[in-house]
């Protein structure tokens, strides 16, 4: 059998409309195979509106659903990955992902505020690269968790990573230090840092920042892990069980503290800011 | 008529002659290499003969194996294809040395084409438009001369050079002093000839070509014109007939060239004259190609005719009896040429197994490939793998039908250009069809 796959849809204007305006772009939800128009989904916060289905989202969707309108102050905009190794086909990639995602770098980070209540944020783009970490995303974040500790800021964070950035090989791998570094003297110095876990929460992201978060909290259906499902099984040769890795998993097994649905994520960061901001109760 | 054929070459258009031949009585030999032992062709013929080793100049340019194949075989001709001895005039003597016919015009005329300055001199002779030039610059004072003449921006370029080599732009009058002397310099010393010759030079141009066909008679007729200008570094990407972009009147000057040309050649067989457009309709003389051409089923679809068995009866001396009134264009074709190339990585030539081979069909929808599910694509030859060729009443139903056909396309296993003709049928400056030889190469560099 010719898998259904392997056709391409020529997506051609109905015959005689096609002076029509233009068609409108459709996204189809990957769990229940709901079409829906990319506007009216990205109105209802990417949300699927048959099963739930929380689709993945831009860095600045994020930002634009999470701060208080108007609120946030990008930092580090002009930090980007070199390439150190001169890996083969890099440069090409980083053009590519900048293309699609628009993007310098896998991650924005400034500072703004949640129902009026200051914080640092940073955001990771899926669709750069899938959110790996190379020396700039490092960078970034440690200049964030740094500049917060200054401000005596709490940061909030949106962790989306497939892990180590392998274009930059050490270079990459040695962010893992120097980001936990930088967040633990956050948290020596008594701040607050809450991490939303995003699909795919994975590699050197989980095995750093992300989990290091004082309240952990996720998207329903996210993978988190160090290495991915289809790896396990391949290595261990043992089918792993249904949800493995997803946020539901993590919670039962104590890696992650609550799960969030998208509606609720800036209601309740506000509150958690809110209790932990200090001063007169 | 012949009644055996040896088919120098390999790939579609082997297979494509070998069908050809087969519906009209002629049995068929095909040759091949140690690498195509499995291709297509090879099956396909009623006999097979290997004439060497991988390489095509050990085996499908091997000109004496060649021979011997088809004179072990007892075969009358021998159909050249495209590439390869297609435009060889030392084989096509050596063919008629040894009593086979060479399914092609005469040695001397493939010659006299090959050579562009020999070819240019020709049709100025026949009274066809050339690009202007002037030959034989001395010295400046010839050149500031001939630059008048001609108008900027032109070329210079050394008489005796080849790979870019002597080559100068000229954008306006100042710049002439210092490239002449440059160009001058450089041709003594690479090629120890100064002369130097300027032509115009042509930009955003369309490149449009006419297929003709001649008797030995003398009868020739010409089938219409073929849009070729859609290129990726001077090499053809996609094909359409009619070209949308010509006027009637462009049309008629185009077709009174092309039988201008072919009767001052007293041209036998197939053959394409390829001329260049500028924006202002003029029109010039290119080249001439003495041979079946890759794009040729474009035109067999708007003018129902079977070009490859009519090269094989005028060379056989059978008359045309259709005269040039008696032929008429209908409706719209385009080709699409598939590669085994990854855009993806510029372009890059692969290989790879044929995993799954799906080939659209439909009406009017023809597939032109030596493809087969299982096949082993060697990476010694062209990366051509397929054509994609559709026919409908109107442009615009042509690039639905082309798209769909193309969506269809299932070719697994190898990396080829499928998808990037998808997107190229509703690129907004194919849509229009106003697209000139630099319009791949423009839209890049607006991406970057």
């Amino acid at each position: 059998m010719i898998e259904k796959s392997l056709f391409r849809d020529p997506n051609l204007r109905l015959e005689g409309q096609e002076d029509a305006p233009e068609k409108v772009p459709v996204s189809t939800c990957p769990r229940c195979r709901k079409n829906q128009e990319l506007p009216a989904l990205a109105q209802g916060l990417f949300l699927c509106p048959r099963c739930g289905y929380h689709f993945k989202i831009n860095a600045r969707d994020r930002i634009g659903m999470t701060l208080d309108e108007g609120s946030f102050r990008e930092m580090g905009k002009r930090i980007a990955s070199k390439d150190p190794l001169s890996f083969p086909g890099y440069k090409e990639k980083l053009e590519q992902a900048r293309g699609q995602s628009g993007e310098h770098e896998a991650v924005i980070t400034g500072a703004g505020s949640i129902f009026g209540q200051p914080c640092a944020f940073f955001a990771m783009e899926y669709q750069f690269m899938m959110g790996s970490m190379g020396a700039a995303v490092g960078e970034k974040l440690t200049r964030l968790f740094e500049r917060a500790l200054e401000r005596r800021l709490p940061v909030v964070g949106y962790p989306l990573s497939g892990g180590a950035r392998v274009q930059e090989g050490i270079h990459s791998l040695m962010q893992m230090a120097k980001v936990s570094g930088a967040v633990r003297r956050h948290a020596d110095s008594g701040l607050l840092y809450i991490a939303v876990l995003c699909d795919a929460t994975t590699g050197g992201v989980a095995a750093s920042f992300a989990l290091q978060a004082d309240i952990i909290l996720a998207e329903p259906g996210a993978l988190v892990g160090f290495a991915g499902p289809r790896v396990i099984e391949q290595t261990t040769r043992q089918k792993l069980p249904e949800g493995f890795q997803r946020a539901e998993f993590q919670m039962e097994k104590g890696f992650v503290g609550k799960i969030v649905r998208r509606r609720e994520q800036r209601e309740l960061l506000g509150l958690l800011l809110r209790m932990h901001a200090g001063g007169p109760a | 008529m012949f009644a055996k054929i040896l088919i120098a070459n390999r790939g579609e258009i082997a297979v494509r002659v070998i069908r050809a031949c087969k519906e009209m009585g002629i049995r068929t030999v095909a040759v091949y290499s140690e690498a195509d032992r499995e291709a297509l062709h090879v099956s396909l013929a009623d006999e097979s003969i290997c004439v060497g080793p991988a390489p095509s100049a050990l085996s499908y340019l091997n000109q004496e194996a060649l021979l011997s194949a088809a004179l072990n075989t007892g075969c009358e001709a021998v159909h050249p294809g495209y590439g390869f001895l297609s435009e060889n005039p030392g084989f096509a003597s050596l063919c008629s040395e040894n009593g086979l016919k060479f399914i092609g015009p005469s040695a001397e005329t493939i010659r006299r084409m090959g050579n562009k300055d020999e070819a240019k001199r020709a049709m100025a002779a026949a009274g066809v438009p050339v690009i202007p030039g002037r030959e034989d610059i001395k010295d400046l004072s010839q050149a500031q001369k001939a630059a008048q003449e001609i108008g900027f921006p032109l070329l210079i370029k050394a008489r005796s050079g080849g790979g870019g080599r002597g080559i100068r732009r000229v954008k306006g009058p100042e710049a002439l002093d210092h490239a002449f002397t440059e160009a001058a310099f450089e041709a003594q010393s690479c090629f120890s000839d100064p002369a130097l010759y300027m032509e115009k030079l042509l930009t955003d141009v369309k490149h449009v070509e006419v297929q003709v066909l001649c008797d030995s008679r003398g009868n020739a007729v010409c089938f219409g014109e073929r849009d070729c200008s859609m290129q990726r570094k001077h090499q053809k990407i996609l094909e359409e007939s009619p070209c949308a972009a010509i006027s009637p009147q462009q049309r008629a000057k185009l077709m009174k060239y092309a039988r201008q040309a072919v009767r001052a050649l007293r041209y036998e067989g197939v053959g394409t004259l390829e001329f260049l457009m500028d924006t202002q309709g003029n029109i010039y003389f290119m080249e001439m190609n003495t041979r079946l051409q890759v794009e040729h089923p474009v035109t067999e679809f708007v003018c129902g005719i079977d070009l490859v068995k009519w090269q094989i009866r005028t060379a056989a001396g059978i008359h045309l009896p259709f005269r040039q009134k008696d032929i008429s264009t209908l409706g719209h074709a385009i080709e699409c040429r598939i590669n085994a190339e990854d855009p993806a990585k510029g372009f890059a030539p692969g290989g790879g197994t044929v995993d799954i081979l799906h080939i659209p069909g439909g009406p009017w929808v023809r597939f032109d490939t030596a493809l087969y599910q299982g096949y082993s694509l060697p990476l010694h030859y062209d990366s051509l793998i397929a054509k994609l060729i559709v026919f409908a009443p109107t442009r615009t139903e042509a690039i639905r039908k082309m798209l769909s056909a193309l969506c269809e396309t299932v070719i697994e296993g190898v990396d080829h250009t499928a998808l990037f003709q998808a997107e190229l049928m509703t690129d907004p400056g194919f849509e229009d069809g106003s697209y000139t030889t630099d319009y791949l190469a423009s839209r890049r560099a607006m991406d970057d």
